[in-house]
């Protein structure tokens, strides 16, 4: 396949999934609003959202870094899709993941995460740093947990790739490792919850209290560069536990469905529990979750 | 040649005659008693030289006509000469030393002290038994004479106190002579030495009594408080020439005594010594009067010398060298500290920062506090080396443990002594007069020092191939110290690169890459020195003197050369560590575990040399005798300047408070000293057939629990080269844990890790160095907001931080990567997923790191505050072109590795595809994730900045807070215990037990030797019970009850 097709199916991708994390966001909204007695945003909030900030001209910024930040938010998030197999079997689909592993992936994520929190950091605002501490210090309890998940299924599988990962689950439902492997499954699962950044999680925006956090001095076409990173971000790692842990998907409806029911499941689990505060959360992830991770390493260990 | 007999001859004609000549005045009999010093000296110099050249041979003198047992006679013979050569130098530059004050206290005071260095003459030539016991009362006489002479109580109680135990110790040897003769009709010894006393009844309990005067005058702890009470309440010119020459007659004493007392002595002259010798420094770390402390330091010597006189025996050939080698550091170094006691008039051990005022004098100190200490250059050292070298091969390792203990004690109260010296605050003391006869002495014998280290290293058979090269171009430093920061940094510069381009051809491909980290590395360090102005005085000696050691390490062929660099590195970078302004306590701390780790190193060599024929330094990959504990050993001594946890606890401190360009040198570059080591110790584990997994199983825990308590304790510093520091004990124990692996992959990642910690913390150590020479504080909290006022200096910490944390598509990855595979492969799970979560941490402080001083809020002082200087930007930058290279070519680096490993780790290599890295678990291509992230950075990159165009740049508080716009720095920039949060959850884990730990140590050992030091109450008759009561129970342990 030559590199221009493959460009070419590349940026489909991206579009669709960019469309597809809109569309969950919004129903994302919906749900919680709903939960709360109130009728929520239209469907197509976010396009508007969306069209507006890229709309409106951009004259202020805060320096450079403050610049950069959207553009390694958004980097980060499409570098993600690239390095991930998103359908499996399927060589177009497999985007440019044949650059590097899960171990690229991993690491990758936090691409984003870097250079985001050092352009808020620029524009200067309080609430940006008290958010960034928050979510750096979550962000390394919730890794703990995750990466015992992880390991444990690298074992299992005796392979970094993700898409051999995959290859190892299809045949039958039963084949998928949150079958096969329940006790890693569950320990990547509760991780996850975290690494969505829902309630309980979501103290790193607390959008009532600290005005959404890192992104607060962001305006106009930086904040819709992050609103699309976020809708393929929120995807993205819909789709790493897919991979990881139900088999993959070898067709966008499957992949769309799976993910729909990964997210939606952070969502609930949010719209149920009340925020913890950080040191809450970062405790949380080194009990059970540590547990379970721990057990799920023990269990080849012997 | 002028006879021995003149010696006599000379002090006690000289003696007389000044009762006759003192109405030419003082001046004149003072002159008269230093030409005769003088001209005993050229006597006992001029046998020393004949005997040693062999134009002479060992001579007895007779007097008055007869021959023995109606005689007395004398005996020249080599070691005879060097005591005698030894007492009468000392003799003359102590009486050029105490010429006012001799002459202040009269012609009387000037005969007793020459009478004083006659006697001692005497008992180091004479062969009867009886003449000793009378030279030993007239040296006691004279001591006493001379102190006494001096008005002031405490030399008058000290003096007094003298006099009763030299009285008991003469009615000791009188008592035995007494038995002797009635035994055997003679007196002489050589004659006892011929009839083997014990043979006849009773012959036990002579050699005994003999043999207790003799090891009591040197002062045997415990009961030796009069002799400490003589070394506090002398005039330290008494002190020096009872430190040196007196010691020195009453060590040749025992050597006598010894030669007839029979050979189940020697274990009990050993045990006296190395009791001595250990308690006696032990008591030394509690005190706080230099000359006592001095005096504690004076009797463990002759300790350590008894325990050679004990194993002459095991010694054999050996013994003149280790004997000689101590003795004459033990004589030259504590008689130049005593004399510089002297001038300094500190009692106090902190009042010794007024030698400052003096800066040679602080030369003259170190020189000495390293040579007893037994620092490479000074004979100490090669004799010590040789002494435990020999104690292991003939299985006395509960010897050397003890030595090595009693050593360490030593050093414990010596440096913190030093550092007192270097550091602590001197303005309130008042400069003293220097008169130039006193200071003239105290050169003469650092020089001595000097010279006779050059000396000793030629006649050591193992020593010649010691490359003294760059220890010459550091000496030529120390003389050029005088010349402005950009001449000596060029020439720092050019000797380095010029060092280096004669020594890469002659290395292997693992040593080479140390090599570079060290001398390019520390080429790149040195650029920075530019930024400094004025003479910067010692620095570049002392940074140089730390390279040197480097460069010798890796060069090094035997373990005694390795050993010598090991220790000349540890000086150097002591040295550089204690420039620091609050570096005090962090330099004495790098110290102790230094010479702990250097002494297990030493006692590890010990071990591999039995069995041996040469010091090879490849022998220790067989090590055929205790292997295993000679492997801990090794380890244990590298893991010291790795900064394992348990041992960690002096380089926050060391890195963090030393000077801007110093913490890159001692972190980025000093630390890969231990890997080196451990690399080199693995190494020869694979190769030996011992069972080594166990090792590396526990190193392997050991390297991922330092790593996590290095990277959380980083979490919460305040201080950005603290925080920086441990970030280094974290990046150290990712190494340690690569290596303890033990596969081909761990140990690619251990190098990776290695050359990127060596890239990313020059970078970052070098960076913030400069912005704290800039803004004046290391706290991150007083900065903020300085990439508006140091964009350059943000660059470099962004790209270091970048590849710190291993995020793609910086070097920093390549390391990430491997360590999953390596890991995985490994099968050490928990270890692994200890090491990343440790990496994970990484992210919290370096946001921190990076957000506290460049981002957020810009305060008011530092609205002006340049970029950093362009001397430090120059290496920084080059080390970011170096970091780019390995990102975008990580093959460069790791191909040439893998091939490297190889010969050491044939299988589970890295396979290449082009730019393809293969294991059998994952792969990656750098390059292409490079290529692929800069090309989509770019693109959005492009289309942000077309739709943004015309945006300008705001000021600095175009923000809303709280309803207003802020209008004070300190109260919105986020800063100050930032992740208070996160330590609410995890602070169970900083408890810093390790520190903790030590702390209980050093309160045990303190609060012992402070209790137990009671016994010595100053009160006389006490002294003499201890005699008694010491005499009692080696009588009881000895003879039996």
């Amino acid at each position: 396949m030559s590199i221009y097709y493959k460009l070419g199916y590349t940026l489909l991708g991206l579009l669709i999934v960019l469309n597809w994390g809109m569309l969950m966001s919004a129903i994302f909204r919906k749900i919680v609003a709903r939960v709360g007695g109130r009728y929520g945003i239209p469907y197509y909030q976010p396009w508007i959202d969306l069209i507006k900030n890229l709309g409106i001209r951009t004259t202020l910024s805060h320096g450079i870094m403050f610049y950069l930040g959207p553009v390694f938010r958004f980097t980060g998030a499409v570098g993600l899709f690239l390095f991930m197999p998103v359908l499996f079997g399927n060589e177009a689909w497999a985007n440019f993941s044949f650059q590097g592993d899960l171990v690229l992936i991993l690491y990758f994520q936090l691409f984003g995460m870097l250079g985001m929190a050092l352009g808020a950091g620029e524009g200067g605002h309080p609430h940006s740093a008290i958010g960034i501490s928050r979510g750096l210090a979550q962000h390394a309890a919730i890794e703990l947990p995750m990466t015992m998940g992880i390991i444990a299924l690298a074992i299992q599988y005796q392979t970094l790739s993700i898409s051999d990962i995959v290859a190892a689950q299809q045949g039958s439902v039963l084949n998928w490792s949150i079958f096969t492997n329940p006790i890693a499954g569950v320990t990547i699962l509760l991780a996850a919850l975290g690494a969505m950044g829902h309630s309980p999680f979501n103290l790193v925006k607390a959008p009532n209290e600290i005005p959404i956090g890192p992104p607060t001095e962001y305006h106009s076409t930086f904040l819709g560069i992050l609103m699309s990173s976020g809708a393929i971000l929120h995807v993205m790692e819909a789709v790493l536990f897919m991979n990881l842990l139900f088999g993959g998907a070898s067709n966008w409806f499957e992949m769309i469905l799976k993910t729909f029911l990964i997210y939606f499941y952070s969502v609930f689990v949010g719209v149920v529990y009340p925020r913890f505060r950080i040191e809450q959360s970062v405790a949380w992830f080194f009990k059970i979750p540590l547990l379970l991770g721990i057990i799920a390493i023990l269990m080849y260990s012997f | 040649m002028v006879t021995p007999i003149y010696i006599v001859a000379t002090g006690l004609g000289v003696g007389f005659a000044i009762g006759i000549l003192k109405k030419f005045g003082k001046n004149f009999t003072g002159a008269l008693v230093l030409a005769a010093l003088a001209f005993m000296t050229f006597i006992s110099f001029q046998w020393f030289y004949g005997l040693h050249y062999g134009s002479e041979v060992a001579t007895y003198v007779y007097t008055a006509g007869f021959k023995p047992p109606f005689s007395i006679n004398l005996l020249m013979g080599q070691y005879e000469s060097i005591a005698s050569l030894m007492i009468n130098a000392i003799g003359l530059l102590g009486g050029i030393y105490m010429f006012n004050s001799l002459k202040a206290r009269g012609s009387d005071a000037q005969v007793v002290y020459l009478i004083l260095i006659m006697a001692m003459n005497v008992l180091v030539m004479t062969r009867d038994i009886f003449n000793l016991f009378v030279f030993l009362e007239i040296v006691s006489i004279a001591i006493a004479g001379v102190i006494l002479l001096e008005k002031s109580d405490r030399s008058m109680s000290a003096g007094f106190k003298y006099i009763l135990a030299s009285g008991i110790i003469s009615t000791i040897l009188l008592l035995g002579i007494v038995f002797a003769y009635y035994l055997t009709g003679t007196l002489n010894i050589d004659d006892f030495v011929g009839i083997s006393l014990n043979t006849y009844k009773g012959g036990g309990l002579v050699i005994f009594l003999m043999m207790m005067a003799a090891i009591l005058e040197l002062k045997p702890f415990p009961a030796n408080g009069w002799g400490l009470d003589l070394y506090e309440g002398a005039d330290p010119g008494i002190s020096a020439i009872i430190s040196g020459a007196s010691a020195t007659a009453s060590l040749f004493v025992l050597y006598k005594i010894m030669a007839f007392a029979g050979a189940e002595w020697n274990y009990y002259v050993a045990l006296i010594g190395i009791i001595t010798f250990v308690g006696s420094n032990f008591f030394g770390i509690v005190q706080e009067n230099t000359r006592r402390m001095l005096g504690y330091s004076s009797i463990g010597q002759i300790g350590l010398l008894m325990v050679v006189l004990g194993f002459k025996d095991v010694l054999g050939d050996s013994t003149p060298f280790i004997l000689f080698g101590l003795l004459i550091s033990h004589y030259l170094a504590k008689a130049g500290l005593f004399w510089l006691s002297g001038i300094i008039k500190a009692k106090d051990l902190k009042e010794w920062s007024v030698i400052r005022k003096h800066p040679y004098f602080l030369f003259l100190m170190g020189t000495f506090v390293f040579a007893l200490i037994g620092f490479p250059p000074f004979p100490s050292f090669f004799s010590k080396f040789n002494f435990v070298l020999l104690l292991t091969e003939t299985g006395n390792i509960a010897w050397v443990i003890a030595i090595l203990a009693g050593s360490m004690l030593e050093a414990i109260y010596l440096f913190r002594w030093f550092g007192y010296a270097v550091k602590s605050e001197n303005s309130h003391i008042e400069k003293n007069k220097v008169c130039l006869h006193k200071s003239i002495p105290i050169w003469i014998m650092a020089l001595a020092l000097y010279g006779f280290s050059y000396y000793t290293s030629l006649s050591n058979p193992w020593s010649i191939a010691i490359n003294f090269i760059p220890l010459a171009f550091v000496a030529l430093l120390f003389v050029l110290d005088f010349l402005p920061v950009y001449i000596k940094n060029s020439l720092s510069i050019l000797g380095m690169a010029y060092y280096f381009y004669l020594v890469y051809p002659q290395l292997d491909n693992m040593r080479l890459i140390f090599e570079v980290i060290f001398i390019v590395g520390g080429i790149l360090t040195l650029i920075a020195g530019f930024a400094y102005k004025g003479t910067r005085p010692g620095f570049h000696a002392v940074a140089l003197l730390m390279f040197a050691g480097l460069t010798a390490i890796i060069e090094a062929k035997t373990t005694l050369e390795f050993f010598f660099g090991w220790e000349l590195m540890t000086a150097g970078s002591y040295f550089l560590i204690i420039r620091g302004k609050r570096s005090m306590t962090h330099a004495l701390s790098y110290m102790m575990f230094s010479i702990g780790g250097a002494y297990a190193l030493l006692a590890a060599f010990g071990i591999s040399n039995v069995g041996q024929i040469n010091l090879d330094l490849n022998q220790i990959g067989h090590i055929s005798y205790l292997s295993t504990w000679a492997y801990a050993l090794l380890i244990l001594g590298f893991l010291t300047k790795t900064a394992s946890v348990g041992l960690h606890i002096w380089l926050p401190g060391a890195h963090g408070e030393a000077e801007s360009d110093v913490s890159p040198m001692v972190s980025a570059i000093l630390l890969k000293a231990g890997v080196f080591g451990l690399v080199l110790t693995l190494i020869a584990m694979n190769g030996s057939d011992s069972q080594w997994s166990n090792l590396a199983y526990a190193l392997g825990w050991l390297g991922a629990i330092t790593a996590l308590s290095g990277n959380l304790m980083a979490v919460f510093q305040e201080d950005a080269k603290r925080l920086l520091a441990y970030s280094s004990i974290g990046q150290l124990g990712y190494i340690v844990f690569a290596l303890a692996m033990m596969t081909h992959l761990g140990w690619l990642t251990a190098f990776t890790y290695s050359i990127n910690h060596f890239m990313y913390k020059a970078i970052l150590f070098l960076t913030i160095g400069a912005v704290v020479l800039r803004v004046g504080t290391h706290d991150m909290y007083k900065m903020g907001g300085l990439i508006a006022r140091m964009p350059m200096a943000f660059i470099a910490v962004l790209i270091g931080i970048i590849a710190l944390s291993g995020v793609p598509p910086l070097s920093g990855f390549a390391g990430k990567w491997l360590f999953y595979n390596a890991v995985m492969e490994k099968g050490w799970y928990f270890q692994g997923i200890i090491i990343f979560f440790s990496g994970g941490l990484a992210f919290l402080y370096l946001w921190r790191l990076i957000h506290t001083i460049f981002l957020g809020q810009l305060k008011d002082n530092h609205r002006n505050v340049k970029d950093i200087s362009i001397w430090f930007a120059i290496p920084v930058y080059i080390l970011i072109g170096g970091i780019m290279v390995f990102s975008v070519r990580p093959d460069w680096v790791l191909q040439p590795l893998g091939n490297m490993l190889s010969p050491f780790f044939p299988t589970g290599q890295l396979n290449w595809d082009h730019s393809y890295a293969y294991t059998t678990l994952g792969y990656w291509s750098g390059t292409n994730v490079f290529i692929t992230i800069v090309i989509l950075f770019l693109i959005v990159f492009g289309i942000l900045a077309l739709s943004t165009r015309k945006a300008h740049k705001l000021k600095q508080f175009d923000i809303t807070y709280s309803g207003e716009k802020p209008f004070r720095p300190e109260t919105t920039h986020v800063a100050w215990n930032v992740f208070a949060g996160f330590y609410k959850a995890v602070w169970p884990a900083t408890i810093p037990l390790v520190a903790k730990f030590w702390d209980y140590v050093t309160d045990f050992f303190h609060d012992g030797a402070g209790f137990t030091r009671r016994i010595y109450s100053g009160n006389g008759q006490a002294y003499m019970m201890h005699i008694l009561y010491f005499i009692i129970i080696t009588y009881i342990v000895i003879i039996g009850g």
